[in-house]
């Protein structure tokens, strides 16, 4: 399988986990209902693959554990990750955490 | 949040129409979400033309956001599908609160109207769907809804793509994707189950990443949802 056929498969594969699970229950309409317990699991999805990508993104650097202050990328998340805490406003918080990574890269 | 929204008279046109004025005021956010998604997908080192067959196959900003870095490493496909598909999850959600107000429509329908679900035109929706009486009707306020977001959606894309081609590498815009999943996951960190969760999510994920093809990361997320539930179920039960 070449590199260009993978890519393309996995944008299929990509787009049917969207219709399907956007369709899910339009298609099955009342002949399934998720159990509440289940319903409450699924809650959690969302958040937990979000930490999942972004930890390894923001706190690896080339492998190794970067925690200290030379983690630019992690010192702007901090800052946007407050930004939106206070704000809940997506382009206020990437504003600040780009502002901030680009101050930090040119000054720090 | 209006509860109690006054039924309307008019038919598809208005509702329709309805569905559009509703959608304005989020056209920004949209936009801006779509133009980062554009940059990060222009920024990852895929060619223009995957860029747009991914953007049009997905139409799903977070599961395109969180499969660039997969895609770029040429990561094993059942793992780019299925870190897809936990994103996607909340879909499946967001699918069963909708459905309810479409049951009578013939199948072609829902699943067109499936298709435009998307985390702020089902807000929207359910916002206002007290407002119709009837399917029908109902039906053409959530495609005025979903269509506006999918058209700003994918001119915003277009346009990130683009004006990434104009920006020095060295500005990190890709950074800007990342934030963009931050600002995502950050309110859902109210919550202390979904707070138990992400922590053990993300430290899984970093301590599983040596593994190939972060072949680690679908088990950081099963483990995050199941710690979360877990600290669910501690909440709930009696002392």
């Amino acid at each position: 399988m070449t590199p260009t056929l993978q890519l393309w498969l996995a944008f299929v594969g990509i787009g049917l986990t969207a219709v399907v699970t956007r369709c899910s229950f339009m298609v099955l309409g009342e002949r399934l209902r998720l159990p509440l317990a289940a319903e409450h699991a699924l809650k959690h999805a969302p958040a937990a693959a979000l930490a999942a990508i972004l930890a390894p993104a923001l706190l690896l650097h080339d492998g190794r554990l970067a925690l200290a202050p030379g983690n630019f990328r992690l010192l702007a998340a901090v800052v946007a990750a407050i930004v939106m805490w206070k704000s809940r406003s997506m382009l206020w918080t990437m504003a600040a955490g780009l502002a901030a990574f680009t101050l930090l890269r040119l000054y720090a | 949040m209006a509860v109690n929204t006054p039924a309307r008279a008019g038919g598809a046109r208005a509702a329709f129409h309805d569905g559009l004025a509703d959608m304005l005021p989020l056209s920004a956010a949209v936009a801006a979400w779509a133009v980062v998604t554009g940059v990060a997908m222009a920024q990852s080192g895929l060619a223009l033309s995957e860029s747009v067959g991914l953007s049009l196959l997905a139409y799903a900003g977070s599961a395109q956001l969180a499969t660039l870095p997969l895609l770029a490493a040429g990561a094993p496909l059942a793992v780019t599908v299925l870190t897809a598909l936990m994103v996607n999850l909340r879909f499946v959600i967001y699918s069963a609160a909708v459905a309810p107000g479409f049951r009578s429509l013939p199948l072609r329908q829902r699943l067109g109207i499936g298709y435009l679900i998307g985390d702020i035109s089902f807000v929207v929706y359910m916002r206002h769907e007290a407002r119709w009486h009837d399917a029908s009707t109902r039906a053409w306020y959530f495609v005025g809804v979903g269509l506006a977001m999918f058209a700003v959606w994918h001119v915003g894309s277009l346009v990130g793509l683009f004006a990434a081609a104009a920006i020095p590498r060295e500005w990190g815009l890709d950074f800007a994707g990342l934030l963009a999943l931050l600002a995502l996951w950050v309110p859902s960190l109210a919550s202390r189950p979904t707070l138990a969760g992400s922590v053990v999510a993300a430290a899984l994920s970093v301590a599983l990443d040596p593994l190939p093809f972060r072949s680690g990361l679908v088990v950081a997320i099963l483990a995050g949802i199941v710690v979360a539930v877990a600290s669910d179920r501690r909440r709930e039960a009696p002392r």
